[in-house]
């Protein structure tokens, strides 16, 4: 489970409070949304979670499994399970898909991985999202279109077996197909390991065709201002975001 | 692009001594150059029309020490693609002088270069990129960058569990080694410098 308790959180360089006295609990195997405006804290929120550079939490707490998180470096989070799928995925030159996979599996399971049995294993997760096995070997995202940044996210996902998945606007920068090869992978994934739980940050209610959440929350002004259900992120996509505004 | 597979290849490395080289290009090249804590001078002509360059020169730096290099396009229709990549380990100074040059007489040249130091401590790198060109029909970028790897990069491998100091690794290889076409079994005694990093 995964509980943050009154978090306020600032971006370091110039000392903007974004997170004001956020609270909100996930339970293993629930699926949480967040929706709200451009510049409420959603992606914020995600980086929060997963120890952004950027950020600094300045009160409150963040639990994982019984265990305050606020303080552990961003790979030792990692190690517990916590996987960003991020919006804009990094490019790194120089480094390929492969090794950067292959290191990452190492070091969460703290066993050397067999190259052999590896590349197998990811060539049949490659099928699956419909990804050019050639891109194994290429530099990490790099010259990647925004849908197979996108794919090679969800790709990581599947070979590094989190239990707390965030989702920061998988949909933006994928079109209709890709977006159902991406999100019929992560419920695949979900019905194989029925524990993990998933943060969605989305702006609008496309995904949650694919992945039924179990509850959906309005962030305005760095707090969770409504809760409801799926219906809730169809209300405001009909009417907006007028109503739930917060000025706290 | 001409395929690398098939171009003539050169691998240079500099152990700790200063070298000149000077090479008259007359068939598509790829040269390696590694250097470890050293200085050198490079002068390229390329002399034929329709050849091809590509310069790799990745460095490994302790001590103060100058880079040059400077590639004349002597006929036209000559296309050069120039890489520097260096490390700087201590606060020692490290500069890199990269000149490009076309003449009137040469035309339709392409001539870029690509220039990044790494500072692993407070060292004073600086890059001088030059390109001096006297034709209006000329290809012509360059680009250079000072500083340390990138945080949205250590904190993108962090993200999924690989520790700051593998990933400071990972990037320093693929700094390092910087084209899949170097065959690395020929610089053994670079990569292992990499790993004293």
């Amino acid at each position: 489970m995964l509980e943050l308790k009154k978090v306020n959180a600032k971006v370091k360089s110039n000392n903007l409070e974004i997170l004001k006295d956020f609270s909100l609990k996930i339970k293993d195997g629930e699926i949480h949304v967040i929706m709200g405006p451009n510049g409420t804290g959603k992606s914020t929120l995600s980086k929060v979670i997963m120890g952004h550079y950027q950020y600094e939490v300045t009160s409150g707490d963040i639990i994982y499994n019984k265990k305050s998180i606020k303080d552990l470096e961003v790979d030792e989070r990692a190690k517990l399970g916590l996987f960003l799928c991020m919006q804009d995925p990094t490019v790194i030159a120089g480094v390929s898909n492969s090794e950067f996979l292959r290191t990452a599996k190492g070091e969460l399971t703290g066993e050397k991985v067999n190259l052999y049995s590896f590349i197998k294993d990811m060539e049949s997760a490659m099928d699956d999202v419909k990804l050019d096995n050639s891109m194994l070997h290429r530099s990490l995202n790099e010259g990647f279109s925004g849908g197979e940044k996108k794919k090679n996210e969800v790709l990581q996902l599947k070979v590094l077996k989190p239990s707390f998945i965030i989702l920061d606007e998988l949909d933006s920068g994928l079109d209709v197909d890709s977006l159902k090869v991406a999100c019929l992978n992560i419920n695949a994934y979900l019905q194989d390991n029925p524990k993990t739980s998933v943060l969605i940050i989305t702006h609008y209610p496309r995904i949650l065709e694919y992945i039924k959440p179990d509850y959906v929350h309005i962030l305005s002004n760095g707090h969770i201002v409504k809760t409801g259900d799926v219906n809730l992120a169809f209300e405001v996509e009909k009417n907006g975001y007028e109503g739930y505004d917060s000025n706290e | 692009m001409k395929g690398m597979i098939q171009m003539n290849s050169i691998y240079v490395l500099d152990n700790k001594k200063n070298s000149k080289y000077h090479y008259s290009i007359t068939e598509d090249t790829i040269i390696y150059h590694f250097s470890i804590d050293s200085s050198s001078e490079v002068n390229i002509d390329l002399d034929k029309e329709d050849v091809t360059l590509y310069y790799y020169y990745n460095n490994i730096n302790y001590k103060d020490n100058d880079y040059k290099i400077k590639v004349n396009h002597n006929k036209g229709n000559t296309h050069s693609e120039v890489f520097n990549h260096g490390v700087n380990i201590n606060t020692n100074k490290l500069t890199y002088y990269v000149d490009g040059v076309v003449p009137k007489s040469s035309s339709k040249c392409i001539c870029n270069q690509e220039n990044q130091i790494i500072n692993m401590d407070d060292g004073k790198s600086t890059i001088c990129p030059n390109l001096l060109i006297d034709n209006y029909d000329v290809d012509s970028n360059h680009s250079a960058y000072i500083g340390k790897f990138r945080d949205d990069y250590i904190f993108y491998m962090m993200s999924r569990g690989i520790s700051r100091e593998t990933a400071n690794r990972l990037l320093l290889n693929g700094f390092l080694i910087n084209s899949d076409s170097i065959d690395t079994n020929r610089i053994s005694d670079f990569i292992k410098e990499i790993e004293k990093i």
